[in-house]
């Protein structure tokens, strides 16, 4: 569904992301892990075409990013860490609008179970401003899910969120993966990414450094019994643990 | 404490100029100011049109002193009495987020806070004076001290009363009925003497409509704004600014001396103020850092759009309706339709021949209005790209194309301004009917005309905004993000290339319509014998039109392919 090959990023003199490929099939949820400045979000923009490729492919279910951008973005949905919302646009107005844009013809249902499911019954009027940081974050989360995007991409999801709304959060994620959607999900919360994701791709100085399903992780760092946070330090080469 | 105040203020001051020197070494901002600098030396320092002028004393205005007196003097009554009968969202004192976080928490008295923020309203009252005192170009020497010197404790002055008005509102209320009574009673006096002028006006309107010139009716209303009841409640106002015009010593010295008066009442009013405005300060400022909209009285009803938006159809449309959000979150577009039958309603009965004047000058104002909407709108309505510039992350996750979005993003502003400019070319028409008949402008030459207009008009008005959006998409960095604008006479010179690059571009868009509307007309002439405007006007409109979409189709591609994060750093 989400395939990266080769892609490179750079920045003038600066690369961002070098040579990185990985697959993200139906049904899955990968996690995006490295440290800061690795090169994370610049992929995450890559795929879902806020950024032009410097080389490099990204298809989403078999459209390319760069030729068919259109195409490829009507399948996919995009959770930024700054959820991005218009000031003068109450909530719902926020859906109906996304609902036009991706050409959802049931709007009023869809918007009304999502409201449901994120908590956010009986916002439906308010503006931005009147809305939590975590929110405005699950209604950037509610217009990423109305057209029911066949891949998702969530950049610290949890974000603002408080201790309910991040177990509805992970419920959500994990939901959108078991209906058959290719999930990528962005986080420093290493806790996050080992209890939802299938598999983990961690990346260090822009290039890939791992990828593959907690067990296998623990092989290729040798670590037998240890957690995703103490492989990742061992793999991004932070702490021999 | 006064020192810690000082310290910051300067502080602020040297590091703002130090960052404005730094941003020089973008070429955008150099250029700028270069430009800026060539703009300020030509407008106010060039000798020759110092010498243009008459020198201060003599009347350092095209209008006569009393004319100028009485209309500053309406323009500061008008200010004061919005701040007393118009409720704002602002706090009583405005702090910034900062100083609500360094100084609220620091060990600083009320009065000490007040004091801080007079010492910063009266900086920013100087700059002001300067400015204006540039603008009037009063000469050099101490006419020109004299003219800084009166503008600064004018605007001083009216700082000052504007910041006691904010406290009384906040007095009203924390403490409840005293409050009321504080507040309530100067602004009942407000009122009554809004309503008494209002009256004045309405008791010479036989007069006033019956003037058979708009220099006529101006005149009888300076004459009535300095006499009876209107010249008393003015004179306070009129008082203030005598001392920016005096022409003598004597006049100054006189003006001076109650201007200094109602300064050091107005001072004393402020300073004794025992009203807590931190909570409301500190919860505007952080409205304004959340959302500068927010802290704007809101107009109209919010939950109103201005149309109902389909499930299905363009995308375009769900711009359109986006942006027009934006705007009718603040004025709504109907209004200005139900505003049209008032206008045919006031232009018609205007436009009897015994009551030309006011017509008369009301049609050239709508004309003058119109001009300046054409010409100026669509650097000014920037509810389109350039507003959605600071969204552009967003957008470009959308399954939208370029050429789609753009075509969407130009709608908005020129929807609104076609409408503003139809409404006023409605109202010039029936207000200029019988001056145009007098001209010997027939009936039907002039609904030509009329219907021209009408044709014309949003096409420009979209050549310029398509103009403004290639801005936005070629040099998105000039454009500016959101609705933040820079400062400073870079800035300014910024702006200025902007406006003459719109303007040379507009020109040359313009030229194919131009040549084809003219063989068009000449067309017509050889074949009629009679000067039609109406199909030429046609035939320009349509070729601008096709200007405009090829224009977009080409911008699209290059939207394609802009990367957003190539903007973003530029803004760093």
């Amino acid at each position: 569904m989400i395939s990266v090959t080769n892609l490179t990023k750079t920045y003038g003199d600066f690369r961002a992301v070098t040579d990185l490929s990985f697959q993200v099939a139906p049904g899955e949820v990968v996690g995006l892990i490295g440290p800061n400045g690795a090169g994370k979000t610049t992929t995450l923009r890559c795929i879902v075409g806020i950024q032009r490729p410097s080389a490099g492919q990204v298809t989403i279910d078999g459209h390319d990013v760069v030729a068919s951008p259109v195409e490829a973005k009507r399948k996919l949905a995009f959770m930024a860490d700054e959820p991005q919302l218009f000031e003068y646009l109450t909530v719902m107005e926020h859906l109906r609008l996304t609902g036009r844009i991706y050409g959802v013809a049931d709007v009023e249902p869809r918007a009304s179970a999502l409201l449901k499911e994120l908590q956010l019954e009986g916002k439906e009027q308010a503006l931005p401003a009147e809305l939590s940081r975590g929110m405005k974050q699950k209604v950037a989360i509610a217009c990423g899910l109305l057209h029911e995007p066949r891949a998702l991409l969530f950049d610290e999801p949890l974000t603002g969120l408080d201790p309910l709304g991040i177990r509805h959060m992970k419920e959500t994620i994990v939901a959108r993966g078991r209906q058959g959607a290719a999930v990528i999900v962005s986080s420093h919360l290493l806790h996050l990414v080992e209890e939802i994701c299938t598999r983990v791709v961690i990346i260090a100085r822009g290039m890939k450094a791992a990828d593959g399903t907690l067990a296998e992780l623990r092989d290729q760092a040798a670590l037998a019994g240890s957690n995703l946070e103490q492989i990742f330090l061992a793999v991004t080469g932070r702490e021999v643990p | 404490m006064t020192s810690a105040f000082i310290y910051l203020v300067s502080c602020s001051f040297r590091n703002r100029v130090r960052s404005q020197l730094k941003r020089l070494r973008q070429p955008r901002y150099l250029l700028g100011l270069v430009v800026g600098v060539l703009y300020l030396y030509m407008i106010f320092l060039r000798p020759s049109s110092r010498s243009a002028r008459p020198d201060f004393g003599s009347g350092f205005t095209q209008f006569p002193a009393e004319t100028m007196q009485a209309a500053m003097s309406v323009v500061l009554f008008i200010v004061v009495a919005v701040a007393w009968l118009v409720p704002g969202k602002r706090g009583a004192v405005e702090f910034t987020r900062s100083e609500v976080q360094f100084l609220f928490t620091a060990p600083v008295t009320r009065r000490q806070l007040i004091h801080y923020k007079l010492l910063r309203g009266q900086l920013a009252a100087l700059f002001s004076s300067l400015i204006f005192t540039l603008l009037m170009r009063p000469g050099v020497g101490l006419t020109a001290v004299r003219v800084l010197l009166g503008l600064w404790l004018t605007l001083g002055l009216v700082n000052l009363h504007l910041t006691g008005v904010a406290l009384s509102r906040a007095s009203l209320i924390e403490h409840g009925a005293s409050g009321r009574r504080r507040f309530g009673v100067p602004a009942l006096i407000v009122g009554g003497a809004v309503v008494a002028l209002l009256w004045v006006v309405a008791s010479n309107w036989a007069t006033l409509s019956a003037l058979d010139s708009g220099r006529e009716v101006f005149r009888e209303l300076v004459r009535l704004g300095t006499t009876g009841v209107a010249g008393v409640i003015l004179w306070p106002f009129r008082s203030a600014v005598a001392l920016t015009l005096a022409s003598s010593a004597g006049e100054f010295g006189l003006a001076f001396g109650i201007v200094a008066a109602l300064f050091v009442l107005n001072y004393m009013w402020v300073v004794h103020s025992d009203t807590a405005f931190e909570e409301a300060s500190a919860e505007s400022a952080e409205k304004r850092v959340r959302n500068p909209m927010a802290a704007r009285p809101k107009v109209g009803k919010r939950l109103k759009t201005p149309f109902r938006l389909a499930p299905r159809g363009r995308v375009e449309t769900a711009i359109l309706w986006k942006n027009l959000i934006l705007v009718s979150r603040y004025v709504s577009v109907r209004t200005l339709f139900r505003l049209l039958p008032l206008v045919v309603i006031f232009g018609v009965a205007f436009s009897q021949s015994s009551r030309a004047g006011l017509a008369e000058m009301m049609g050239f104002f709508s004309v003058t209005l119109i001009v300046m909407l054409v010409l100026m709108g669509p650097m000014l309505a920037r509810n389109d790209l350039r507003q959605d510039l600071s969204n552009l992350a967003l957008l470009k996750a959308w399954p939208v194309s370029g050429r789609t979005m753009l075509r969407g993003q130009v709608l908005a502003p020129t929807v609104l301004l076609s409408v503003a400019v139809l409404v006023l070319l409605v109202a010039a028409a029936s207000l200029l009917t019988p001056t145009l008949m007098r001209a010997g402008v027939s009936w039907s030459d002039q609904l030509a005309y009329v219907v021209s207009a009408i044709l014309v008009a949003p096409a420009l008005i979209l050549g310029q905004v398509v103009l403004q959006n290639a801005i936005a998409v070629l040099l998105p960095a000039w454009a500016g993000l959101g609705s933040s604008r820079s400062r400073g006479i870079d800035a300014m010179g910024q702006r200025i290339l902007l406006t003459f690059g719109t303007l040379v571009g507009l020109v040359i868009g313009l030229i194919p319509a131009a040549l084809i509307a003219g063989g068009v007309g000449v067309t017509l002439y050889a074949m009629t014998d009679r000067v039609m405007v109406v199909i030429p006007a046609i035939a320009s409109a349509i070729v601008v039109l096709a200007e405009c979409w090829v224009a977009t189709e080409l911008l699209g591609l290059v939207l394609d392919r802009t990367d957003v994060s190539a903007i973003e750093a530029e803004e760093r």
